[in-house]
C-alpha cells in the first residue's frame, strides 16, 4: 500500500513519531522543558519555511525576518485594533507577506549569490526601520504588550503551554508536509536544477524566474505563520523581536547544519542548536553575552568546512556504509 | 541654507572616506577571489579595539597606531585565505557565503565576550579641534582620518597598476584560469588580496578611533555601507568603489540634515533598492554576479 509514495512501513514510523510527540507534553510536565520543545518546533518550523527557498534552490536569503515581522504585525494590528482573531490574523499574515515577497524577490532576485544574500539583509533591515519610525500604525520602538484573555482558544490565547506546544506541533507537520509534496513533484527538481546551475537549469526550459518567485511566496507565507504564533506565545511584539536579524540567521543556521535541501535537516539542526544553548544556558547561567552566538558560529564554521552536506549528510553516508558492509538479502 | 548644504557635503565626503576604506576591501576581494566577505566590518572593528587598547595602554596616538593595526591585520588577512578561505573556493556559493557569515558572528560575539558591550573612546589633543572656514568648519580628526584614507587609496592604486604583485592581482581577477597558465600563483594572489582588504579595513578603525566609539557592533555599520558602495560602484572596481563610498556618504549626510536624526541609514537602502531596480550592475556598467 501506498500514500502519496510513502510505504506502510513509512506510514507507521510516521504514526509511531506523531503518537511520541502527541504525548511528549503530557508525560513531561515541567514548563520550563515544554518551553524548550515549543522553540525547537517553532524554530524547526521557521527552518523548514527557509529550507523551501534556500536550501533546494539555493537561494541563501538571510533577510526571513522581513516576513517573520510582517505575519507578527499583521496579526497583531487586526487583533488589537479590530478584535479580529489571530487565527484568521495569522491567514492575513501570510498574505501580506506573500504580496511583500513580490517586488522583494523582483528587486532581489537581479543579484545572485552573495549579492542576493546582501539584499535580502538590507530589505528586513529596511522593514524593521519602517516600522520603528512610523509609529501611527504600529506603535513604534516601544512596541505593544497583546491584551491577555486568559484561556481564548478562539483567539490563540491558552492557559496551558501544551496547547501553544500542539499549535507549533501542527505548523511543523504542515511544513513537512508541503516540502514533502513539492520535494516529489515537477516543482522540486526545478528548484534542485536552479540549485545546482541557474543558468544550465534555464537552458533546458525551466522557468527560473517564475519558479523562483512561486517558492518565495510559499516560503514567506510559511515564516509569517510562524511570526503570528510566536507574538501569540510571548505575548509582546516590537519592531526589534519581530525583525530581529538573529530570526534570519537562525532560520538559515538550523537548515545548513541539519543538512540543507533536505527534509528532515532543519529538524535535526534546531534540535542540535537548541539543545547545545540549552545546556551551555544552564552551565554559564547564561550571564555572558555572546556565548551562543559564538559556539553556533563555531558550530556553522564545522560544518562547512568539513561537512557541508550537514548532519543529514553525515547519517546518510553512515548508513550507505552500513547497507554495503550487511551482506545482501536473498 | 547655503551653509547648511555644504556643511552637510562636507561631513558626508569626510566620512565617506572611511567608507571607501572599507569598500575597496570588500571590492578587492570581490573581484580577485570572487568571494563576499560578510565579516570585512568585523576588522575594522578589531582595528578600533587594537587602536584603544593601544591608546589606553601606552598612550599611543590612534592615527599612529596605524602602524601596528594594518600589519597585524595584513598577517590576519594572510592566515584566513590561507586556512579558511582556500577551502570553500570552488563554484558552490553557500560554503563562501556562510564561511565569512560565520567567521563575522564568531569575531562579533567574541568581542561581545571578551570586551562587554561598553563603548570605548580615545580622546586625542586633536578630538575637539575644527578649522573654520567663513561658516563652516572642518573637524580636524575627520580631515586627517579623511586625508589618510585617501592617501591608502591612491596608494593602492598605484601598486595594482606598477607593481608585478599588483598586475598579477588585477590579472587574477580579469580572468583566474588564464593567469593561473601565466604562471600566477593564486593562492599567492589571493592571501595578498586578503592581507591589503583587512589592513585597510584596520586602518579605517585606527582612523575612526579619535572621534567614534569602538563596540563590538560597531563593523556592522561600516559594512553594510560597503556593500551598497560595492553594489552601485559595481562589483570588484575599485575606483567605482571610492566614488559610490563618497556619494554614501553625502546622501547619509543629506539625509540626516534634511529628514531627520535616524534617516541616514533609510537614505542608504533607498539607494541600494533603487540601484537594485534601474542599474542592478551598478554605476559603471558592466555584469552584475
Amino acid at each position: 500500500m501506498t500514500i502519496w509514495g510513502l510505504r506502510t512501513r513509512h506510514l507507521l514510523w510516521i504514526a509511531v513519531g506523531l503518537a511520541f510527540l502527541i504525548a511528549l507534553p503530557q508525560v513531561v510536565k515541567s514548563s520550563f522543558a515544554i518551553d524548550i520543545f515549543i522553540r525547537i518546533l517553532l524554530f524547526s518550523f521557521i527552518g523548514v519555511a527557509w529550507n523551501l527557498m534556500g536550501g533546494y534552490a539555493k537561494q541563501l536569503s538571510l533577510g526571513h525576518a522581513a516576513y517573520f515581522g510582517l505575519g507578527a504585525y499583521t496579526s497583531t494590528i487586526l487583533q488589537i485594533d479590530f478584535g479580529i482573531s489571530p487565527w484568521i490574523g495569522m491567514i492575513a499574515g501570510g498574505v501580506v507577506a506573500m504580496l511583500a515577497s513580490l517586488p522583494i524577490g523582483w528587486l532581489c532576485f537581479r543579484l545572485r549569490g552573495p549579492y542576493f544574500t546582501i539584499a535580502t539583509i538590507a530589505t528586513a533591515q529596511a522593514l524593521m526601520l519602517i516600522f520603528l519610525k512610523f509609529r501611527d500604525f504600529a506603535w513604534g520602538a516601544e512596541g505593544i504588550t497583546v491584551p491577555n484573555l486568559g484561556n481564548a482558544p478562539l483567539m490563540m490565547q491558552f492557559e496551558a503551554k501544551s496547547s501553544y506546544y500542539y499549535v507549533v506541533l501542527g505548523l511543523l507537520a504542515l511544513g513537512l508536509l508541503i516540502t514533502y509534496l513539492i520535494e516529489r513533484s515537477w516543482m522540486g527538481y526545478y528548484l534542485v536544477a536552479i540549485g545546482e546551475d541557474e543558468d544550465a537549469a534555464e537552458a533546458i526550459g525551466v522557468n527560473a524566474p517564475k519558479i523562483k518567485r512561486d517558492i518565495y511566496l510559499i516560503s514567506s507565507f510559511l515564516t509569517a505563520m510562524a511570526g503570528t504564533f510566536y507574538t501569540q506565545y510571548i505575548y509582546f511584539i516590537d519592531p526589534a523581536t519581530a525583525f530581529s536579524f538573529n530570526i534570519s540567521i537562525e532560520a538559515a543556521l538550523v537548515s545548513i547544519v541539519g543538512g540543507i535541501g533536505t527534509l528532515w535537516g532543519p529538524v535535526v539542526g534546531t534540535v542540535l542548536l537548541e539543545t547545545t544553548s540549552t545546556l551551555l544556558q544552564s552551565w554559564l547561567g547564561g550571564s555572558i553575552g555572546g556565548v551562543q552566538l559564538t559556539v553556533y558560529s563555531l558550530i556553522l564554521m564545522a560544518v562547512i568546512l568539513w561537512r557541508p552536506t550537514g548532519l543529514m549528510g553525515v547519517a546518510t553516508e553512515a548508513w550507505q556504509r552500513y547497507l554495503r558492509r550487511r551482506p545482501a538479502r536473498a | 541654507m547655503w551653509e547648511t548644504l555644504a556643511q552637510a557635503v562636507i561631513n558626508g565626503l569626510l566620512i565617506g572616506g572611511i567608507y571607501a576604506l572599507v569598500s575597496i576591501g570588500v571590492t578587492l576581494i570581490f573581484g580577485v577571489v570572487k568571494i563576499v566577505n560578510f565579516a570585512q566590518g568585523e576588522f575594522v572593528m578589531i582595528g578600533m579595539y587594537i587602536s584603544f587598547f593601544l591608546a589606553n595602554q601606552f598612550g599611543i596616538d590612534p592615527i599612529v597606531s596605524l602602524v601596528v593595526s594594518m600589519p597585524v591585520l595584513f598577517a590576519v588577512g594572510v592566515l584566513i585565505q590561507h586556512f579558511l578561505i582556500r577551502r570553500v573556493l570552488g563554484p558552490n556559493d553557500m560554503p563562501q557565503i556562510f564561511l565569512t557569515f560565520a567567521l563575522s558572528l564568531l569575531l562579533l560575539n567574541l568581542a561581545l565576550m571578551l570586551f562587554t558591550a561598553n563603548y570605548r573612546t580615545v580622546h586625542t589633543s586633536y578630538s575637539d579641534e575644527a578649522i573654520h572656514i567663513g561658516e563652516l568648519y572642518i573637524p580636524v580628526a575627520k580631515l586627517i582620518a579623511f586625508g589618510v584614507a585617501m592617501a591608502l587609496s591612491a596608494a593602492l592604486w598605484i601598486f595594482l597598476h606598477t607593481t608585478d604583485l599588483g598586475k598579477a592581482m588585477r590579472a587574477a581577477s580579469q580572468n583566474r584560469d588564464v593567469a593561473t597558465l601565466m604562471g600566477i600563483n593564486p593562492n599567492r594572489v589571493f592571501c595578498v588580496a586578503l592581507g591589503i582588504a583587512l589592513a585597510l579595513a584596520g586602518a579605517a578603525g585606527s582612523l575612526l578611533m579619535p572621534f567614534y566609539s569602538a563596540y563590538p557592533f560597531v563593523g556592522q555599520v561600516f559594512v553594510l555601507m560597503a556593500f551598497v558602495a560595492v553594489v552601485l560602484g559595481t562589483l570588484g572596481n575599485v575606483i567605482g568603489a571610492l566614488i559610490a563610498s563618497l556619494m554614501m556618504g553625502v546622501a547619509e549626510s543629506l539625509g540626516i540634515q534634511f529628514v531627520g536624526a535616524d534617516s541616514g541609514l533609510i537614505v542608504v537602502f533607498a539607494m541600494l533598492l533603487l540601484t537594485l531596480a534601474f542599474k542592478p550592475t551598478g554605476l559603471g556598467g558592466g555584469r552584475a554576479r
